[in-house]
């Protein structure tokens, strides 16, 4: 049928259309792909601009930042009390499982407020267990809440998922299904009171 | 990233010229003029930028370019300062809108005027017709049509929108200056018709120039094996 | 390499619960076809890549896809936008919609072909009768999925293009009214029709999967016919599809590719042919467009629609010229199969490939006198080549066919 020359090229002929046919196919799939990540719109919208001044003191409210729930607490004086005094329930005080939930303005001095302005805290408001909305519960003791959070509560949120409670910084606190802490995010002041979140 | 820029700009060319040519046969009006584009060069694409967002959008909104877009795509390539300057306070990422109420454009010229993110893709002849339409105010030879509502180039003459870049009566030794502005529109319409049409024929000379060279090894590699078959 | 991968243990283990071996033995690397094919038999392979690409690049669309036609701003809409923003903003998204919009046609072009050639070689005929049925089904599919597709953009050729085939259905009598709101779901093409369309465009290409193992199954039943149009008995004229035919159609793919890539990245809109001009300016219920005609690959038959004065006879003959495709095979009784051996027949296959590129032209026109009257001759032939066939073999004197290939 064939000497060994035309065997030999044969061969090669078979595995140069092979290779090359596994490089368009693999060519192929980059944007197939690549189309399913965040469209260039999508991306554009990454940042969220909101003023903290529309918060009332005491008060909580959830805005959205790249589709995800994002806590912004107006702190008064007696919260930021509730900040000391219950170190050695906390899992991680000091923040420092993930890094990145660590933004880059953390100082000594405001890592138990976890924000830039102690008064207003910023967290994505997703429990760390499985993504459940926590519950603001922010003064202490059992008297507004009951039976949901422990007997020395010192105030916080509750996860109603899961049970996972965290303190009025968003740490979360020795027992709770939660790993960690909710999440920081990057953000800055570009007024006085205008933050930009992303 | 020489060869990139020179293969962009060829392939651009060759391919408007084909798709020109396959246009130009199927306008039924008088022949459209000729617009010199180059949706690779930055600069008259950024000139008829300008001319777009001084005069067009006047009335015409691009609500599929985003200022956001300005700054990212290279042809454009604007810088965050100049795109601040002409977003005013829209948001960065909102389209570019006429602040004309559609309401009442509807009172002034009788019709609402089309957006412009694709027009060169929804008029026949495309860029050059968007040249020609610029440069083709003339009076109307039975009187009918008053002044600046007629254009030789508009299917049925009669055009809503008046003579943008007052081409009708413009002074001998403005002429170039305007046909300039109306091709340099012209670029930039044509550019944000398909705003990846450049990288798209880049990638496009790879992808074919590729598929040649396995075509030529498949076609070696059946007349190899079909050498067994005795006819 | 096949017969490498077919040694492994993993193999065997497969083998042991599926007969994968025995399937690929009859299937391929034992299945015997003619050794005399011609590219002409390339399109069979082609067309099933095409249905492949399809299908991947529809499912990738429809992640970013909305149907919807609530109004948007500038007189666009969720749907318009959606596509636009498929083209700007998706990562890649302009490229797999360009391979879906050229791919349409693309499908088309290699399924012409592919119909063209055993309408040539007679592979319609016995025992290939099925074969060619399952065959003009999948046309129908084909042309339906293509329909509802073109409606999905909802530009303006979307929008008149589906009022005018669904105003066709409103002709029937009786029944007429009643399907045309079934088809639109309300009084005219909007919302609700957008979104069955898209849903019926999502379904038929798994229907066309389906008919398309059939037409499959059924070749490998009664086998290839080839150019001469004879049975083929004998080991030594009939070689194994792989590794002879695999390579060929490998070579064919690669020739198909090039074109197909050649279009998508240098001229996706094709002058105005694969994606109309008119379908760049969003739909607009209030104004059609000065001319419309459907995408290039219905033109013919919207022809014969158009040569018609009466809505309803148009419609009819219509839908005969292609339910006559299903009856093709009783109506040729000639006991020679391709053209090669049948002067008349060639003559006149010859010219019904001419008559339809005319009825092709004249429906992507603007309709004139002359044109409307080219057309109805074209229509005329159109129908006239079938029943021709019908008398034919009495009269034509066919050439000696040989015994082997």
């Amino acid at each position: 049928m064939t000497d060994q020359a035309d065997q030999s090229r044969r061969n090669f002929l078979y595995v140069a259309a092979g290779g090359m046919g596994a490089v368009a196919a693999g060519a192929t799939v980059v944007p197939f792909i690549g189309s399913m990540f965040p469209a260039a719109d999508t991306l554009a919208a990454a940042k969220t601009e909101f003023d903290v001044a529309t918060v009332e003191a005491g008060q909580l409210v959830v805005i959205q930042w790249q589709g995800k729930p994002v806590f912004i607490v107006n702190r008064t004086e007696e919260y930021l009390k509730q900040v000391d005094g219950h170190d050695e329930m906390l899992k991680d005080k000091n923040s420092t499982h993930i890094e990145a939930v660590r933004a880059d303005w953390i100082t000594p001095e405001n890592l138990k407020y976890r924000s830039i302005k102690p008064e207003y805290l910023i967290v994505v408001a997703s429990c760390t267990h499985l993504g459940c909305i926590p519950l603001f519960k922010p003064t202490a003791g059992r008297k507004e809440w009951g039976e949901s959070v422990p007997e020395n509560w010192p105030g916080g949120w509750h996860c109603p998922c899961h049970g996972s409670l965290y303190d009025i910084s968003a740490r979360v606190i020795n027992g709770s299904p939660a790993p960690d802490n909710l999440h920081l995010m990057p953000y800055t002041y570009k007024t006085e009171t205008q933050v930009v979140i992303g | 990233m020489k060869l990139k820029q020179i293969l962009m700009a060829t392939t651009a060319a060759v391919s408007l010229l084909a798709s020109g040519a396959v246009m130009a046969n199927e306008g039924h009006g008088p022949a459209l003029k000729h617009a010199e584009i180059n949706v690779t060069d930055q600069t008259q694409i950024q000139r008829g930028l300008t001319v777009f967002t001084d005069v067009c959008m006047g009335c015409h909104s691009a609500k599929y370019i985003t200022y956001k877009g300005l700054i990212d795509y290279p042809e454009i390539g604007i810088t965050r300062e100049q795109a601040d300057e002409l977003r005013g306070s829209h948001p960065l990422a909102a389209g570019m809108i006429s602040d004309l109420n559609p309401e009442d454009a509807k009172v002034s010229y009788g019709k609402v005027p089309p957006d412009l993110s694709i027009i060169t893709n929804a008029r026949r002849g495309g860029a050059n017709y968007v040249y020609s339409l610029l440069t083709g105010f003339e009076h109307d030879p039975s009187g009918k049509v008053t002044d600046g509502n007629f254009n030789e180039y508009f299917p049925g003459n009669r055009i809503a929108m008046p003579d943008p870049l007052s081409w009708l009566g413009h002074d001998a030794s403005e002429t170039e200056e305007l046909e300039q502005q109306a091709e340099d529109v012209a670029a930039f319409l044509a550019f944000i018709a398909d705003p990846h049409q450049n990288e798209r024929r880049v990638i496009g000379c790879w992808v074919v120039g590729f598929l040649l060279l396995l075509t030529l090894v498949l076609w070696r590699l059946k007349v190899e094996v079909w050498k067994d078959v005795k006819h | 390499m096949l017969e490498k991968m077919m040694k492994t243990r993993l193999f065997a283990w497969v083998d042991e619960r599926t007969g994968a071996e025995a399937i690929i033995k009859s299937q391929l690397t034992e299945y015997p076809v003619p050794k005399n094919l011609n590219y002409m038999w390339n399109f069979g392979s082609l067309a099933l890549l095409v249905l492949v690409l399809q299908i991947l690049t529809g499912i990738f669309l429809a992640m970013y896809y909305k149907p919807s036609a609530a109004l948007t701003m500038g007189g666009y809409t969720v749907a318009f936008d959606s596509v636009e923003r498929i083209m700007r903003d998706v990562n890649f998204g302009w490229l797999i919609r360009y391979m879906h919009a050229v791919g349409a046609s693309a499908f088309f072009v290699v399924v012409y072909m592919h119909i063209g050639r055993g309408l040539y070689y007679g592979s319609y005929k016995g025992p290939r009768e099925l074969l060619w049925i399952i065959g003009v089904v999948i046309l129908l599919i084909m042309q339906g999925a293509a329909f509802f597709g073109y409606l999905l953009p909802w530009g303006q050729m979307s929008f008149w293009g589906a009022t005018v085939i669904t105003n066709l259905f409103g002709a029937l009598p009786v029944l007429g009214e009643y399907l045309q709101q079934l088809l639109r779901g309300g009084f005219a093409v909007g919302d609700p029709t957008l979104n069955r369309f898209f849903s019926l465009h999502y379904l038929f290409p798994l229907l066309l999967v389906a008919i398309v193992g059939g037409h499959v199954h059924a070749l490998h039943v009664v086998h290839s016919n080839n150019p001469e149009g004879i049975d083929v008995h004998g080991d030594d004229q009939k070689i194994n599809f792989h590794p002879y035919y695999t390579v060929k159609d490998a070579f064919g793919v690669g020739i198909f590719l090039t074109i197909y890539c050649y279009v998508i990245f240098f001229n996706p809109q094709m002058g105005g042919y694969f994606i109309e001009v008119d379908n760049y300016v969003p739909a607009n219920n209030l104004q059609t467009p000065p001319h419309i005609a459907p995408v290039w690959y219905l033109t013919p038959w919207y022809t014969i629609l158009r040569s018609f004065e009466s809505k309803l006879l148009g419609v009819l003959m219509m839908g005969g010229s292609l339910a006559i495709l299903f009856l093709l095979p009783f109506l040729d009784r000639s006991k020679v199969r391709s053209a090669r051996y049948r002067p008349v027949f060639k003559q006149m296959v010859l010219l019904f490939f001419v008559c339809v590129i005319v009825l092709g032209y004249c429906g992507h026109s603007a309709p004139t006198p002359t044109l409307k009257l080219v057309g109805q001759i074209a229509t005329a032939y159109y129908f006239l080549f079938f029943f021709a066939l019908l008398i034919l073999p009495k009269f034509e004197k066919t050439k000696p066919v040989p015994d082997h290939i």
